[in-house]
């Protein structure tokens, strides 16, 4: 799994367990327990697997969405029919799994929404994500540029794959495509960004 | 972060331009404001649903007492009217014999024969025939 540590930025990757991890090191609470625990009906056990997986989710939501404040909404909407659907979940199945598929799912619903709310109006570029000082705003515009070419499953994929570590069969899990889509997706936005970027550059 | 670090061809760097884009916002506060948000939210569904629940609670239960109550009151005079029936009916002279009280009608001949043989009364049509006959 890709994690970056060498920038500075702290990754929701740094912080919550791996995907579908169950169990925790010493001094966490066992995920398996909090899940159990949360069907029972107790809140703060609900509360402590959103505190474990809220920045994993937020990040798939983000993948997908095309704003901060849609990934917000689409977390809150998550965790909202995770809660609902929580006495459905088998808790020897693996919880972030499940989760981050309800996230994406969420996102996804949003995103449609959007789209029939926007229809009139398209954005001529993707919208700014969450904003860091000290990032050059020329490359945010540039890269965002590049990412304006390439189709919205094309982004959601590479963001997954190349920003928070995914796996090919789990981005396909979460966004509903074969594995083998998710990785053709991967290697066409790939390919998508060195083109544009190299135009980008010999224009300059 | 160079603005031609992307410009390399390297996918790895076009990746780093990409999770600075995408970084997740950084800082316990965030977090911890939307864990607070998310909370509220599941705390609204779960009061929905006991709040609801709650307020239909009381009003079934009383609603239940008051009508079994009433079941058990209707049932205890319906059963106290069928035994008064009884016992007035057992008092009262009857107009036709006892034996016509319980069997008003012979319907076969086999019924009337062993009335014939054990005897009966005059009264019943069947049998002040049969004694015609005899």
């Amino acid at each position: 799994m890709k994690v970056d540590t060498g920038h500075g930025l702290m990754t929701a990757t740094t912080i919550s367990p791996p995907f579908g991890m169950t169990s925790f090191a010493d001094g966490k609470p066992d995920e398996r327990a909090l899940v159990i625990a949360a069907q029972r009906g107790s809140s703060e056990s609900f509360a402590a697997l959103v505190r474990l997986h809220q920045r994993r989710a937020y990040a798939v939501c983000r993948a997908i969405v095309l704003t901060h404040e849609d990934a917000e909404d689409a977390v809150q909407e998550g965790f909202l029919h995770a809660f609902k659907a929580l006495d459905r979940f088998l808790p020897d199945q693996p919880f972030g799994a499940w989760l981050y598929r309800i996230m994406a799912n969420a996102s996804l619903d949003l995103v449609r929404r959007r789209k029939v709310r926007d229809a009139d109006e398209l954005p001529e570029t993707i919208p700014m994500p969450f904003r860091d000082p000290g990032e050059s705003d020329e490359l945010r515009r540039r890269l965002n540029m590049a990412l304006t070419k390439l189709t919205d499953r094309q982004r959601s994929v590479i963001v997954l794959h190349d920003v928070e570590g995914f796996t090919h069969g789990e981005i396909g899990e979460m966004l509903g495509i074969p594995e083998g889509t998710a990785r053709s997706d991967l290697h066409h936005a790939r390919a998508a960004l060195r083109r544009i970027l190299k135009d980008v550059r010999s224009d300059l | 972060m160079s603005d031609f670090r992307l410009l390399s061809h390297d996918d790895d760097e076009v990746a780093r331009g990409l999770r600075s884009l995408y970084a997740a916002p950084a800082g316990d506060a965030y977090w911890n404001e939307l864990e607070s948000r998310i909370m509220a939210r599941v705390a609204d569904v779960e009061l929905g649903w006991w709040t609801e629940l709650d307020r239909w609670v009381r009003p079934a239960l009383a609603a239940a007492a008051v009508l079994l109550l009433a079941t058990g009151l209707a049932m205890f005079r319906a059963h106290q009217m069928e035994a008064d029936i009884a016992v007035d009916n057992m008092l009262s002279s009857p107009s036709v014999p006892i034996s016509t009280a319980i069997r008003p009608s012979l319907d076969n001949d086999r019924d009337a024969r062993i009335r014939f043989l054990f005897g009966c009364s005059t009264q019943e049509p069947t049998c002040s025939a049969q004694s015609k006959q005899r």
